[in-house]
């Protein structure tokens, strides 16, 4: 600043800095608008636009990121659900399977059980039968036997009806005796 | 200085900075002039400086219409770097002190005043340009002015009617101060503002435009027209010279934030005042 | 010392520097506090640097302007 002045001083001329030139104030002026409506209309715009595709970017990757993990979460759901049914079923069918063993079990015991009374009853009745033919053949056979002997003790023969009756008579004595000893 | 002046009869004196070197000859549309201003001033007139801020503004639209042409998704080199330097303004100017919503709003303007300062103050560094094209009282004040209409425009606009009284005479305030402070209020915010705009910026770069010279004209006039022991002398200006130079460089970035910064402070401030 | 106003050491220069020396201080020390209290405010929470910065850079362009102002005046008070 010294030089300044005194180059000044000794000149003569004083160019003062503080006062603008008409011209300098104009092409200033110019050239602040025309960079103004450069980056007004031209730059600014562009790197907007750049911005909002970018922010767009980013939240399409994010939404297709939520998209994929929606279906991965989808996928699982339904691969869970498929499990559970095939559990369930499986367990129905293991269920299904016990109590038609037990049902069959049951069956099979019944008819076992049936099988043996009814050959049981069968061969209670045969015996009865048996008996009963035993019976009243040895009960006829006994008759006679009696009837010869004591035809032959007595010697002297009786009618059938007569003879019928003393056996008849004969056995139930017999079967008194029987019951009472 | 003088000293050395005089003893230097010897084949080239010492060129010592003057502001005459911001007042170059205009060489192109001399004629049309205006007769009742200013001595005949040219009104079309390009000169150096003129020169230079044309350069300045070619360069700025060039890389900023061709670097934003085709921008990309993934940004290459260049363009991440355009984005950074368009980023920086954004986020860390407009947004940060305006929010988003009035931030948009002023953008444009806070980007190219940060722009057309830089620009015109790296003029001040760059070899055969080497003159600050903010160092002529041109660009800081058309700029200051812009500003200041920006920052009365928001007020304005954003409190109708109640702006310059909620500025001229803030609320809570005796009424018996207001003798007081309502003048001082007037005068710092309405004619203090643009003034310290348009000074600081031109004074950084006009001083630092001189304090170059005078490194390099000492370094040239030590190493050539003295030589002998005065060399060593001449190595330590050089080294000055260029120390000074780095200096500037940060002085150019730092004055075209320290000029957006205050711009949108201002325009805060208006759009805040809510008394 | 035959003459009493032998000149032993010559000036020439403006005034005018010297009031934009002492116009300087103010600023100087001015910057220097905000500064200076900006990187405590850092130390004592870094986090807020950023915030802090930007508030130091606003300072400090109020500041300034002082200084600017006081090279100004060479221009329209001489």
């Amino acid at each position: 600043m010294l030089t300044t002045a005194l180059r000044m001083a000794e000149e003569g001329e004083q160019p003062n800095p503080l006062l603008p030139a008409f011209y300098d104030i104009l092409w200033s002026s110019v050239i602040f608008v025309v960079l103004l409506l450069i980056f007004w209309k031209v730059v600014l715009p562009r790197v907007q636009a750049l911005l909002d595709e970018r922010a767009a970017a980013i939240e399409g990757g994010i939404k297709k990121a939520e998209e994929a993990q929606a279906e991965a979460a989808a996928a699982l759901e339904s691969y869970n659900t498929q499990l559970a049914e095939a559990r369930a079923e499986a367990s129905s069918i293991k269920e299904k399977a016990r109590a038609d063993a037990a049902k069959i079990e049951a069956d099979l015991k019944a008819r076992a059980t049936e099988d043996a009374e009814r050959i049981t009853a069968q061969a209670q009745q045969r015996i009865e039968q048996e008996r009963q033919a035993a019976f009243s053949s040895l009960k006829s056979e006994v008759g006679t036997l009696a009837l010869d002997l004591s035809e032959k003790v007595v010697g002297e023969s009786m009618d059938d009806s007569r003879s019928a009756a003393i056996v008849d008579r004969f056995l139930a004595d017999l079967e008194r005796e029987g019951v009472s000893r | 200085m003088t000293l050395l002046a005089s003893a230097a009869n010897e084949p080239e004196p010492f060129h010592p900075p003057s502001l005459a070197d911001f007042f170059p000859q205009v060489f192109l549309f001399a004629e049309p002039t205006i007769p009742w201003f200013e001595d005949d001033s040219p009104i079309f007139g390009i000169n150096r400086i003129m020169l230079v801020r044309f350069i300045a503004a070619i360069a700025l639209i060039l890389i900023f219409v061709l670097g934003t042409r085709k921008m990309r998704l993934i940004p290459t080199r260049g363009q991440s770097l355009i984005e950074m330097g368009l980023g920086f303004v954004r986020d860390g100017i407009a947004y940060d002190l305006l929010g988003e919503k009035d931030g948009k709003r002023f953008l444009p303007l806070l980007t190219t005043i940060f722009f057309m300062v830089l620009a015109m103050n790296l003029t001040g560094v760059i070899p055969f340009l080497n003159i600050a094209g903010t160092s002529v009282i041109g660009v800081p004040l058309v700029l200051a002015i812009v500003s200041y209409l920006a920052f009365i425009y928001a007020g304005v606009k954003k409190h109708p009617g109640a702006f310059f009284r909620n500025s001229l005479a803030p609320a809570g305030v005796p009424w018996f101060l207001y003798i007081i402070v309502t003048p001082l209020e007037f005068i710092s915010t309405f004619l203090l503002r643009p003034i310290t705009l348009t000074l600081r910026l031109m004074m950084n770069l006009l001083v630092g435009h001189l304090m170059l010279v005078l490194f390099f004209a000492a370094t040239h006039f030590f190493l050539f027209s003295l030589g002998g022991g005065f060399i060593a002398l001449g190595a330590g200006t050089l080294v000055f010279g260029f120390a000074f130079t780095v200096f500037e460089l940060l002085v150019c970035v730092l004055q075209a934030y320290v000029f957006a910064i205050l711009t949108a402070v201002y325009i805060q401030l208006a759009l805040a005042e809510e008394h | 010392m035959d003459n009493a106003t032998t000149i032993l050491a010559e000036i020439n220069g403006n005034i005018g520097t010297v009031g934009y020396g002492l116009a300087a201080i103010g600023p100087a020390i001015g910057v220097g506090i905000v500064v200076g209290k900006t990187i405590e405010g850092v130390a004592r929470q870094p986090e807020l640097q950023g915030r802090l910065t930007v508030l130091m850079f606003i300072g400090i362009a109020f500041t300034e302007a002082l200084a600017f102002i006081g090279i100004a005046t060479f221009f329209f008070m001489v």
